[in-house]
């Protein structure tokens, strides 16, 4: 189905990733996370024992979906091309900064709008941070910024990181090797099978429509076209309507047990980091996983750098914490940024500067 | 809604290149706009410029004068 040459076929895409997630979140997966590909890799990243957080260690085969749905339906319709040489380094380094600004946020720009169709208003400041990240992306993107062209490469080199995701599915499937939460949101999950189906769809129709959340602004920014903003609107309808007829719409800032915070400043500017750092990076994570999947090598970089960032963030602890009601005496404790995130995320925005507005185009230097 | 016409669709390396294309067309008062690649071109996501076919010369000279590669042109409906 091509989904790309009209606006509703665009809203259908969306769409049918809105009912992957609403069911992923209604048959296990933690609620108001149902599909985000930050915490689901920092999952991963857990389970491989990159970190040692207990309650955040799980192989999501959602991940391993993406990919693989990507790469099978870019092979079943000719659009799998090998390629790689576009500053790889330095896509790294954008693809650890993506992680740390989402989970000092808790979450990528997916799960934020996912959080936005629950009634989470600390999602809606934060999509103030992420428009603005986005629109300084495209600022440094009119002054010539370019991590240089990529190149064909060897087909078989493209294919390793679909490769790799085959090998920790058959970890997880197999053999007792991966570590796997007991608690917390590590332990709240879909069926394996479910889970990587959904993922297989979503993969396969995130590649068809080119879905991207921080390219859908960008979009309407530099030229004031709407159509990837098109497929997020789609899923955003669906989530709402699944939150909404299953009681898990809420409005407020400090609701316990959806994995969320209220220091304003610092989920705008966690999110302010993935935004800029996305439209850099040529994406946010979920289009990163999807060109990945089509072959680009650079993208798959970029994956690593997430995998990196996410271990990072709980070794040295980076990540917030989310509101919960303590189980002992009942109050609410509220979550918060920690001061290495607060540092962290400062950081990386310095670094973003330096990387937006220095890496040009040879001829606009 | 704008009515979808044959158009000439110049498809670039980078991003960047993209926007050396609409700052260089914008100075020479060449014809076009810029446009995510239509996605018949392109799994990719970056940026392309349109314009009337006939403008493909025209189009070709403001690259030279500019030193901006071209990936490839395209004629496709926009």
């Amino acid at each position: 189905m091509n989904f790309a040459d009209s606006k509703k076929k665009l809203a259908v895409a969306g769409v049918i990733c809105g009912l992957v997630a609403a069911c992923l979140a209604y048959f296990g997966n933690p609620a108001n996370m149902a599909f985000c590909i930050a915490c689901f890799i920092r999952d991963m990243a857990g389970s491989l024992g990159m970190h040692q957080a207990a309650v955040v260690q799980y192989a999501r085969p959602e991940i391993i979906g993406l990919v693989l749905g990507a790469f099978i339906i870019s092979i079943a319709t000719k659009e799998y091309r090998s390629t790689a040489g576009s500053s790889p380094m330095i896509r790294f380094v954008l693809g650890m900064i993506i992680m740390i600004g989402s989970l000092v946020f808790l979450g990528c720009p997916l799960r934020m709008v996912i959080r936005m169709s629950a009634g989470d208003l600390n999602a809606w400041v934060a999509l103030i941070g992420f428009v603005g990240g986005v629109a300084t992306g495209a600022f440094a993107l009119k002054k010539g910024f370019s991590l240089g062209r990529a190149h064909e490469t060897n087909k078989a080199n493209g294919a390793v990181l679909p490769a790799l995701m085959v090998a920790v599915l058959i970890l997880l499937t197999c053999t007792s090797l991966l570590k796997f939460s007991e608690a917390g949101p590590g332990s709240m999950h879909a069926p394996i099978i479910m889970s990587l189906i959904g993922g297989l769809i979503f993969g396969a129709v995130a590649q068809k429509s080119r879905m991207c959340f921080a390219g859908g602004i960008r979009d309407v920014i530099l030229m004031k076209n709407f159509d990837l903003l098109t497929i997020i609107g789609g899923l955003f309808v669906v989530m709402l309507v699944f939150n909404v007829a299953t009681g898990k719409f809420v409005v407020g800032f400090n609701t316990p047990g959806i994995i969320a915070h209220s220091e304003h400043l610092w989920n705008i500017l966690g999110m302010y980091a993935v935004g800029f750092a996305a439209v850099l990076a040529g994406g946010c994570p979920l289009r990163q996983l999807i060109l990945a999947g089509q072959g680009s090598s650079d993208s798959a970089v970029t994956v690593m750098g997430l995998f990196v960032g996410a271990a990072l963030c709980h070794n040295l602890g980076l990540a917030s914490s989310g509101t919960a009601v303590n189980a002992e005496t009942k109050e609410l404790v509220l979550g918060a940024a920690s001061a290495n995130g607060k540092i962290a995320v400062i950081i990386c925005i310095v670094v973003l500067f330096i990387i937006g507005f220095t890496c040009k185009r040879e001829s606009a230097k | 809604m704008r009515k979808k016409e044959l158009k000439l669709v110049v498809t670039f390396h980078t991003t960047a290149d993209a926007m050396a294309m609409e700052k260089a067309c914008k100075e020479k008062k060449a014809e076009g706009r810029l446009i995510p690649v239509p996605r018949e071109i392109s799994a990719g996501c970056g940026l392309a410029w349109c314009a009337p076919l006939e403008c493909r010369e025209a189009l070709k000279e403001v690259m030279s004068s500019v030193g901006i590669q071209e990936e490839e042109m395209h004629e496709c409906m926009v």
